[in-house]
């Protein structure tokens, strides 16, 4: 590792010298006492600039130092700034920086300074303390009266600039936490930067370490390293692709049949052409009532369905909607989304309601269940096409009857396509 | 401007542009827009695609639509040589691909015969072509079905279509198609995925009249028998110490239809590996087309594997202490550094221990100091008794002094943790 010291002879005071041992000892310390991240933090390459404030990253993982920062900092704050800003690149908070950029339409340099605010909010919650001092002035969620343990992304529609942030304009964690190229930086040509292949390896080798020996690190440090390669899909994308690909399958919607011929046909005399059917899927939606699913829940999965169907070319009066608990109710057609009533409460037996669908003439192509899961389901494949969106539950309550104490709910059936149902949205 | 000189002649007031015909104009205009400037530049997915076409195996191009893809195929036709034949799936019946029946004179004599279409004969004709299949996921289910047989069998109706045609689908994510087909588990796992995104740089360029123009892999010839070696070693070091890779449905929801590890996408991987070893690719490359075969977890197991097979063997450095090269960048210098002294420990000798030693010295010299303190610390408890301590263990003092800081330091921050306790 070579040191590169900007060309700035003509500094008006006495430039101080990088300390250059105190530097790496609280390397060593943060590397200790986070062993996780010792490869990440070993994989910086270190820059000393006099331009930056404190200490600063970019995104092809420098680290610029300031000599003076340095000087003035003691050994263990300066280990803290080091998982400080190794937790801004880990975390691909640039990215994520312009890609909330791009989608909320935030532009100029006071909204980049929000962004590094919630970053650090995102990060300085939980990487201190066992045995890493907290940096003096890190910004926490408290300090903006912000609660903790959420994502910069949440954090980042929760302030503004004002008065409370007033103090924290210094602040300045570089392009690596914020997206915002800074004029010290080297750029991608320089040297010593990391590829996106070999960044992608160090931070797959760290989350690798994480999720390897769990016990070792905190919450949010184990929450990224499941996420970090495998982020959480929006549910919606996800429960209108499944219905989308059950309604569309053989049997259902529009495809071609040899059942009549092609109006084609009579240009190529002597072949057969299948002509282009059109059978608009119908989709049974039950709807699980028990006292466990919120009518807010229950309101945007509904809607969702109604509209996935609309868009693979169903008709209002093809969806139908159920609602089902210990018995299934009335079977109501889908005219007004907000007209249906959702009666029920109490225990919950979806097989009836799976009944009830499957008694309907004509048969629907495929039935969507909206429930918690804590059901008793069919013991056999129904005879059409299921999607289950499941409501998460921590705790298995709401399921347990007095009649049946022993009953414990299952999972969904394996032959039920299942997405999970409000998981945290696209948040990386 | 001699081109209208028997006009300005005799109206010089009118002026010439009343009489030239419009669409002259407009074609001069069209032709003014069309005139662009290309330039180098280096282009990963383009390089990855042209490697995975070479190796012969059915690539997906999933993108949002507009983005380029067709001017891509372009591009990648030109430079491997072939004629591109583009059929836009959505616009095709199943017939076009699965052949149409024609009914004969005695269909019970003489069966009835599948006729393809007549692109498909000129490629047969041809020997040799590009086959794209765009718009992929907005056709019927038919059609996808008809069109995934002759993706992966290469029939269309009774018509097989040489090996040298290469064939190419497009597909749009499921997020952006309007009827969201995806692709199921097995169908899934005989394609090379590739995300296909826009740099916004070059577009924006490109508008201003300079695309860029990639250059596109050649295989060594040289390079070749090295190329599968060094495949096959790193596909089955990685295999044989993680047998748990070589097979893994992907168990859920989001990860349907995309690139999940088999012994079919191992030995696809194998492949792409060697192509791009001969092709002298970069590991951007490499890491695109492997993570599109086994999917991100293993093809980043696989790519940290074939980092380690970079790194400098440690008998190597060992046996050469004074002109070791070791890596710049820190964590595989450390790597690099643990593993001399695991060597160490493994076959103890004194000569070795001081070689060590040497190399110690050396990181020191030309790196960060905190890299060395654990390997130094290991391979001081490896001494034996009747060896004498090396001179040059000296020159680590720095790293002694370094570690008691780091130390104290650990010993400040608890002090303080406890006191505010």
């Amino acid at each position: 590792m070579t040191f590169r010291t900007p060309g700035t002879p003509g500094t008006p005071t006495a430039p101080v010298p990088l300390d250059l041992g105190k530097l790496f000892a609280a390397r060593l310390h943060a590397a200790r006492v986070r062993p996780y991240l010792a490869t990440a933090l070993f994989a910086l390459h270190t820059v000393e600039s006099r331009r930056v404030p404190t200490m600063a990253v970019d995104r092809h993982w420098r680290c610029y130092v300031s000599p003076a920062f340095v000087a003035a900092t003691p050994v263990e704050e300066l280990a803290g700034v080091w998982v400080h800003e190794i937790s801004h690149l880990l975390r691909d908070h640039h990215g994520r920086g312009d890609r909330v950029a791009r989608e909320r339409g935030l532009t100029g340099p006071g909204e980049r300074l929000r962004m590094n605010i919630a970053a650090d909010c995102e990060i300085n919650d939980d990487v201190f303390g066992e045995g890493l001092a907290r940096p003096e002035g890190a910004v926490g969620p408290k300090a903006l009266g912000l609660p903790e343990g959420e994502l910069m992304e949440d954090y980042l529609r929760q302030f503004r600039l004002g008065p409370r942030t007033q103090s924290l304009a210094w602040l300045d964690c570089g392009s690596g936490a914020d997206g915002l190229e800074r004029e010290w930086d080297l750029g991608p040509d320089g040297s010593h930067g990391l590829s996106a292949q070999e960044r992608d390896a160090v931070r797959f080798r760290v989350a690798q370490g994480i999720t390897g020996r769990p016990g070792d690190a905190p919450k949010g440090w184990q929450r990224w390293a499941e996420e970090a390669f495998h982020p959480p899909q929006a549910w919606r994308e996800l429960l209108g692709a499944a219905v989308r690909s059950a309604a569309s399958g053989s049997g259902a919607g529009q495809d071609y049949s040899y059942g009549r011929p092609s109006r084609r046909s009579a240009g190529v005399p002597g072949a057969v052409l299948p002509s282009l059917r059109r059978r608009p899927p119908r989709v049974s939606v039950v709807i699980d009532t028990s006292g466990s699913v919120s009518d807010a829940e229950l309101g945007s999965a509904l809607l969702e369905v109604a509209s996935i169907s609309r868009a693979v070319g169903g008709r209002r009066d093809l969806v139908t909607v159920l609602s089902c608990d210990a018995a299934a109710g009335v079977v109501h057609p889908l005219c007004r989304a907000e007209g249906i009533p959702l009666v029920g409460g109490g225990g919950t037996d979806l097989r009836s309601g799976f009944t009830k669908a499957l008694r309907a003439r004509p048969r629907p192509d495929v039935v969507v269940v909206l429930t918690d899961g804590q059901t008793p389901w069919p013991a056999a494949r129904p005879a059409c096409r299921t999607v289950v969106g499941l409501f998460p539950r921590q705790h298995s309550r709401g399921s347990w009857s007095e009649d049946r104490p022993d009953d414990v709910p299952d999972s969904p059936p394996a032959w039920a396509r299942t997405v999970v149902i409000g998981s945290p949205a696209g948040a990386r | 401007m001699p081109a209208y000189a028997p006009f300005s002649s005799t109206e010089t007031s009118a002026g010439p542009a009343a009489d030239v015909p419009q669409l002259d104009v407009a074609g001069e205009l069209l032709a003014l827009l069309r005139d662009t400037g290309t330039e180098p530049r280096p282009d990963t997915q383009l390089e990855a695609l042209t490697l995975a076409v070479a190796a012969d195996l059915p690539v997906v191009l999933w993108g949002e639509p507009g983005i380029g893809k067709t001017a891509a195929l372009t591009q990648l036709a030109a430079a491997l040589d072939l004629p591109l034949t583009t059929v836009i799936a959505s616009v095709h019946e199943p017939s076009d691909f699965s052949g149409l029946p024609i009914v004969g004179d005695d269909p019970a004599e003489q069966g009835v015969p599948m006729a393809p279409p007549d692109w498909a004969v000129r490629l047969v004709r041809a020997g040799r072509g590009l086959l794209f299949l765009d718009e992929l996921s907005t056709a019927a289910p038919a059609v996808q079905a008809a069109l995934l047989r002759l993706v992966l069998e290469r029939r269309i109706g009774s018509l097989q279509l040489p090996s040298e045609v290469r064939i190419v689908a497009a597909a749009n994510p499921r997020s952006s198609a309007a009827d969201g087909w995806e692709l199921s588990p097995p169908l899934a796992n005989r394609f090379v995925h590739l995300q296909w995104t826009h740099d916004h740089e070059v577009v924006v360029r490109g508008l201003g009249g300079t695309w860029p123009r990639a250059t596109l892999p050649r295989l060594a010839p040289e390079r070749l028998p090295e190329a599968v070696d060094f495949a096959r070693r790193a596909v089955c070091g990685l295999l044989s110490a993680r047998p748990a890779l070589v097979h893994r449905l992907p168990s859920n929801e989001a990860r349907r239809g995309g690139p999940w590890p088999s012994p079919r996408t191992w030995d696809m991987t194998l492949s792409l590996i060697a192509f791009a070893t001969a092709a002298g690719s970069s590991r951007d490359v490499l890491s695109a087309l492997v993570r599109g075969t086994v999917g991100d977890g293993p093809g980043l197991e696989l790519l940290a594997g074939l980092d380690r097979m970079d790194l400098p063997d440690p008998e190597t450095l060992l046996a050469d202490p004074a002109h070791a090269a070791l890596p710049e960048r820190g964590d595989l210098r450390q790597a690099v550094l643990d593993g001399v002294v695991a060597a160490v420990r493994n076959r103890p000798e004194k000569s070795r221990w001081d070689a060590a030693w040497a190399l110690l010295v050396r990181a020191l010299e030309t790196g960060a100091p905190d890299l060395v303190v654990v390997p130094a610390t290991t391979l001081a408890s490896l001494r034996q008794e009747d060896w004498d301590v090396p001179a040059s263990i000296e020159q680590l003092a720095g790293v002694v002094s370094l570690s008691r800081r780091a130390d104290r330091a650990a010993t400040r921050t608890a002090a303080a943790a406890q006191a505010r306790r």
